[in-house]
């Protein structure tokens, strides 16, 4: 296991629950990422422009870090090249920050072609900005003079760019296979559920439970990937429920960006699932919630949401209304529900039952002959039959999307 | 449900050496991700010589929120104050005040911006300012 130390700036006069809730959550990415934690530092100030923390403090670490030789030094505040290239030079060891750590779960989780794209392309992105930085810093000492290097820090950030455009290009063919896949889902009748949610909320243990199946989940940030989908049947309608990446506070939004079709799932769905850890207190939840609301804010518009208070089994009841009451007005449609005892799944299915969009109810009369059977046959197929009564016609009562009723009803005055 | 009062101001920046602002309020009924119904709108225009600090945007709200008749929590964006803390702008309302935080909230303060956004575009328009 690789050791790290983890450093955090915190701004004066700021919360210091907010701090220790960063703080925790960057112990838990850089667990997520491998790393042992071996030391700690933080430091309130305003930011230097050179080291980021102060002179001193930067001397400190320098002394933790010849002591205890961990493999990297990570910040939880964004650093400017110039500053990652100090720091390093000042303690001898590789430093980070927060979004170069995200990039590194990514980059170690990716295992399909799509995903281990779109890291590339969050990486280069990443790095267009710092790319003339670096050169020039690395080549300092051999800058000729007047003309320096030029030529050649251009080409890099050049190279840089016609690699992004080449991912992009390629990223795109992919979207659009995914597409016709959605829009081919979409046409077969079935509604599109999404899990969405701050990591470690337990996204994908509820999925496991509701589907019965055995994705990966476990107590960890960005255990989830890549989405997942599969059919799940509730009172009688099909829905795909896709497991989609957690959300985390301020995430870059080229990050965002970059990991976009994961999101598309959430973006494009009939429902939303929102899932919050009950579990939690209630600022932290409250704060997680704000960055859900803040994520989803561009993109979702009507799209129903149902808020799904996960992990009840870990608090008592009055607690768990006391949240649900206090967080009403950042949480629609509250379920509150056990995805490890499954207490609470059927009020769940209920609810995105009530949401998805509306099937009408008919009733048809269709001729017993062979294609008058073989009707029946698809309407079982794509809708939900109420009843159904065979005399010398068959007369059947059954709910379903609009454009199976209209096919139905053709097909019914084509027979007779 | 709950009642808030979504409120933007646009036009902070200066045009013929002053600031013509227009500030609109939006009280709205809403439910955490939607808006179920808006109540009522107000439109009010400032002018100023100078740019506006925080206690003239607060001024500037209060004013226009006053003409509205229904009640509800006054809600901005944070940049609308500078991004300074919600507990030293609360201390300067008379009325209850809060940054923008679920999804209807944000909707409602979009319908305020573009209220009062063309408004001053059709304002500058009558005045022939620009």
């Amino acid at each position: 296991m690789m050791r790290a130390i983890l450093v955090k700036r915190n701004d004066p006069r700021s919360e210091d629950e907010k701090n220790e809730l960063q703080m925790n959550e960057l112990r838990e990415l850089a667990g997520a990422a491998g790393y042992k934690v071996i030391s700690e530092l933080t430091q309130t100030r305003h930011p230097d422009r050179k080291y980021h923390l102060g002179r001193g403090k930067v001397e400190e670490l320098a002394l933790i870090v010849a002591d205890l030789k961990p493999d990297k030094v990570i910040f939880h505040n964004p650093l400017s090249t110039m500053q990652i290239y100090n720091i390093s030079e000042t303690c001898r060891c590789e430093t980070i920050d927060k979004f170069q750590l995200i990039l590194e779960i990514f980059a170690t989780r990716a295992t399909t072609h799509r995903s281990k794209l779109q890291v590339e392309l969050a990486r280069l992105e990443y790095e267009l900005p710092r790319a003339r930085a670096v050169i020039s810093i690395l080549k300092k000492d051999e800058r000729p003079g007047f003309m320096g290097l030029g030529g050649y820090e251009d080409s890099y950030a050049q190279d840089i760019k016609n690699r992004m455009t080449r991912i992009r290009n390629e990223l795109e063919t992919i979207q659009k296979d995914n597409e016709s896949l959605r829009a081919h889902r979409h046409s077969k009748g079935f509604s599109l559920a999404s899990l969405a949610g701050y990591t470690n909320a337990g996204k994908s243990t509820l999925f496991n439970a509701l589907v019965d199946e055995n994705v990966e989940s476990k107590d960890m940030l960005f255990t989830t990937l890549l989405p997942t989908t599969r059919s799940l049947k509730v009172e009688g309608r099909d829905i795909l429920i896709t497991d989609t990446v957690g959300f985390i506070e301020d995430l870059p939004h080229w990050m965002v960006d970059a990991f976009r079709s994961t999101l598309d799932e959430i973006f494009l769905a009939d429902v939303v699932l929102l899932v919050v850890d009950s579990s939690e207190t209630f600022e932290t939840i409250r704060k997680k919630l704000l960055v859900c609301h803040e994520t989803m804010w561009d993109q979702l518009q009507d799209v129903a949401i149902v808020t799904v208070f996960n992990k009840i089994d870990l608090i008592i009841d009055d607690e768990l209304q006391e949240k649900i009451t206090g967080l009403a007005y950042l949480a629609p449609n509250p379920v509150s529900v056990s995805a490890k005892t499954g207490f609470g799944f059927e009020e769940l299915k209920t609810k995105i039952r009530d949401l998805l969009p509306e099937w009408k109810r008919i009733e048809l009369t269709i001729p017993l002959s062979e294609e008058g059977m073989s009707l029946v046959a698809w309407i079982y197929d794509e809708g939900v039959v109420h009843s159904i009564n065979y005399t010398d016609v068959i007369s059947i009562d059954f709910e379903a999307r609009d454009k199976v009723i209209n096919k139905a009803i053709s097909l019914v005055n084509g027979l007779s | 449900m709950f009642d808030i009062i979504a409120v933007d101001i646009s036009g902070r920046h200066k045009v013929n050496d002053e600031y013509l602002m227009v500030c609109a309020a939006v009280a709205a009924s809403v439910t955490a991700d939607h808006i179920e119904k808006i109540n009522q709108i107000t439109l009010r225009t400032f002018r100023s010589k100078s740019a506006p600090d925080i206690q003239s945007v607060v001024k500037m709200i209060e004013t226009t929120v006053s003409e509205l008749q229904f009640n509800g929590t006054i809600v901005t964006e944070a940049g609308d104050f500078y991004n300074k803390p919600q507990w030293l702008i609360n201390s300067m309302f008379t009325r209850d005040f809060k940054y923008q935080e679920s999804l209807s909230e944000r909707r409602s303060i979009e319908i305020a911006h573009h209220a009062s956004l063309s408004s001053r575009k059709l304002l500058l328009k009558e005045l022939e300012i620009q």
